[in-house]
């Protein structure tokens, strides 16, 4: 515990000075600025920005994600807020009672108990993963290749679990997203598979260039074709940003709740802030001392789901950092930014670089604080940045999209591809099939067969090694149960409604 | 489970379901042609392969199978009305597919300042923009922008083009 402390102390040491305040400045300014636009969510800001970070050390580069990380967050529930477009499904929920609060005139505390709660949210839970990532650390040190895969079991089903309404259109995305983790070289035999004989298929589809496809380009061609000639509507704050005393007393204890409902949900690999969000709005309107407010405009609908989405962020970071697993579409794209600079997350980076991670963490409080200095007082600058036209966003928006994709290598063929993931990301768009579990499948797939393979080259080919070694078959054993249970559940349902 | 509306079947839905059906039997195809099993692991390039080719398979016949009884489970509104969207502009659509070609096209002649503005351009003609000459202004000038930036400031290597006596200076 106080080796924790002093680790984090010698973080923030590193976090505070200048020039790395500097990058997360940097960082929170521009994640806001970009994850403001509409139809640019979270994943995405970080990923077509990442060329950005191609001549800073690694410090600085994780630094500086981590406050596009926070901002793109922070940006995304200003657009609800003022456009009702919820750039992505984690800010359904805020649409719900946001948007009603800003036509009635209070979109100024709207958005202050959404970035006050974020920040309370985000603090919170960032001090849980202080607490929480040594301890994950020291178990997950003893880890061998049987329980990792066994996690990444456990992680495919619950991607699967939440999808919810579409569950056979879910899988079927993430097994898209599988099938294109095979393309490349085989890492343990060197062996060709399914690249077509395209040399830039040979090092595997890089996961930018499926991200920006799927969600900008993608994006482009489902706004151009179906809502480009809608007419747009920004509401106008009108009055004070200010929350008056009972939108305090109505919204802290929402923002603590939400925290407890969005930390553990973000831990686990359920696909993100989605179910978080929608499960602290649901309770908010339950607990409500005014029911007849919500669905007009009540302020704990907003303050519930938002403080929900930042705490499930920083939950994301728990499994990320400390086993290397990422658990939604951002944390896989985080991801990607860290094996750019040669690090591998996981126990041993904690160990091997403990200065780097400590630094990291330290800088998701400060991009917190900054977040929460800098947004309010910027709000005027990101409504115009919401007032852009569509025909010039979505112009701007694939210039740097197919730049992060031409940069990697220098490519035409890059383009293409970047072109193809576009078309299949409107294709999925238009007939309902999520995307996010495709790059979740596309990055966590070849890990997963990686650990497999291992696992079985060790024990020579005895499979029970899954079941013998007591942490993988208490995951396995977790993992199946989350399977059989909501079987039997509706199977035993289904005879009571029949009889 | 039954108290979907009856909706007319969509062959769109109808061909996603097989293609993915016929992807998932070439995967698992194609997987079956890689070597393995010559090493003590006893799996090889090929298991992986063949566990996505099957499951593609199972989801792929599942969702056929739903296309034609009855369209997928919860779906998306066919009509766009119903999902707060106008309906379907082709236009629009291939003014986007054609702002990318005409990127691809100039990236390596024209460079990427020129690439950028014909991206922009149609881009902002598919989503309805009529001042086209003020939209290709507007990509000169941001491509402009963002070529100087990244190449002066973060060495990232993008082509010049025919700009190349103009940008030579560039650092490139």
């Amino acid at each position: 515990m106080t080796e924790t402390f002093a680790q984090l102390l010698h973080g923030f040491s590193l976090a505070l000075a200048p020039l790395n305040l500097l990058w997360g400045l940097i960082g929170v300014t521009l994640g806001t600025a970009i994850g403001v636009l509409p139809g640019v969510g979270p994943a995405l800001t970080v990923a077509m920005l990442l060329p950005l970070t191609s001549k800073l050390d690694a410090t600085g580069a994780l630094i500086m994600f981590a406050g596009i990380y926070y901002g793109a967050m922070y940006g995304g529930s200003t657009t609800t807020i003022l456009l009702n477009t919820p750039g992505e499904s984690a800010s359904i929920a805020t649409a719900l009672e946001g948007y009603k609060m800003a036509k009635n005139g209070r979109a100024g505390p709207a958005l202050a108990t959404a970035a006050i709660g974020s920040f309370v949210a985000g603090t919170i839970a960032t001090v849980l993963l202080t607490l929480l990532a040594p301890v994950v650390v020291e178990v997950a040190i003893a880890f061998g290749p049987a329980e990792y895969f066994a996690l990444m079991l456990f992680a495919f089903v619950t991607v699967a679990a939440v999808l919810g309404s579409s569950t056979s259109r879910g899988l079927a995305s993430l097994f898209v997203g599988l099938f294109f983790g095979l393309v490349g070289i085989d890492a343990q035999t060197g062996q060709m598979r399914f690249a077509l004989g395209v040399p830039e298929f040979q090092d595997g589809i890089d996961v930018v260039v499926m991200a920006v496809g799927l969600f900008a380009v993608g994006e482009a061609f489902y706004t151009a074709a179906y809502q480009s000639r809608l007419a747009e509507h920004v509401e106008r704050i009108r009055g004070s940003l200010m929350m008056s005393a009972s939108d305090w007393k109505r919204s802290w204890p929402a923002w603590l709740r939400a925290t407890a409902i969005g930390f553990p949900f973000g831990t686990i690999p359920a696909g993100g802030s989605e179910v978080p969000t929608f499960l602290s709005y649901a309770l908010e309107k339950k607990l409500t001392k005014y029911p007849e407010e919500f669905g007009n405009g009540a302020i704990e609908g907003v303050a519930g789901p938002e403080a929900a989405n930042n705490a499930a962020s920083a939950g994301v970071m728990v499994p990320l950092l400390t086993l290397g697993i990422p658990t939604s579409a951002t944390a896989a794209i985080l991801l990607a930014a860290f094996q750019n600079y040669g690090l591998q997350p996981g126990p041993l980076l904690f160990v091997t670089q403990g200065d780097l991670v400590w630094t990291l963490i330290a800088s998701l409080y400060v991009g917190n604080v900054l977040l929460l200095v800098l947004n309010l007082p910027l709000i005027g600058l990101w409504v115009k940045v919401l007032e852009i036209p569509k025909p010039q966003l979505f112009g701007g928006i694939l210039i740097f999209a197919s730049l992060g994709a031409y940069s990697l290598h220098q490519s035409i063929t890059d383009l293409a591809i970047l072109t193809g993931f576009g078309l299949l990301g409107f294709g999925m768009r238009r007939w309902g099939f999520p995307t996010a579990p495709a790059v979740i499948g596309l990055i966590l797939g070849p890990m997963a067969e990686t650990q497999l393979r291992r696992a079985l080259a060790i024990s020579q080919g005895d499979a029970s090694v899954f079941f013998t070694r007591p942490i993988s078959l208490g995951i396995l054993t977790f993992t199946a149960l989350l399977v059989i249970v909501p079987l039997v559940v509706s199977a035993l349902r289904r005879r009571r409604a029949a009889v | 489970m039954d108290n979907r509306t009856p909706r007319r079947r969509s062959p769109a839905e109808v061909a996603i379901g097989a293609a993915l059906l016929l992807m998932g039997i070439g995967v698992t195809i194609g997987g079956r042609a890689l070597s393995g099993g010559q090493n003590y692991a006893l799996i090889g390039p090929d298991m992986m392969p063949m566990v996505v080719g099957i499951g593609l398979t199972i989801l792929g016949g599942t969702l056929l199978w739903q296309a034609l009884t009855g369209g997928y489970r919860n779906a998306e509104p066919d009509d766009p009305g119903e999902r707060g969207d106008h309906p379907f502009v082709p236009s629009a659509f291939l003014w986007v597919l054609a702002g990318m070609g005409a990127q691809m096209a100039l990236m390596k002649p024209g460079g990427f300042v020129l690439a950028a503005a014909a991206l922009f351009t149609c881009v902002a003609r598919g989503f309805g923009s009529q001042r086209w000459l003020r939209d290709m202004l507007m990509g000169l000038v941001i491509g402009l922008g963002v070529f100087l930036f990244f190449v002066r400031f973060l060495n990232v290597s993008l082509p010049a083009g025919i700009l190349q006596p103009i940008l030579g200076t560039a650092g490139l």
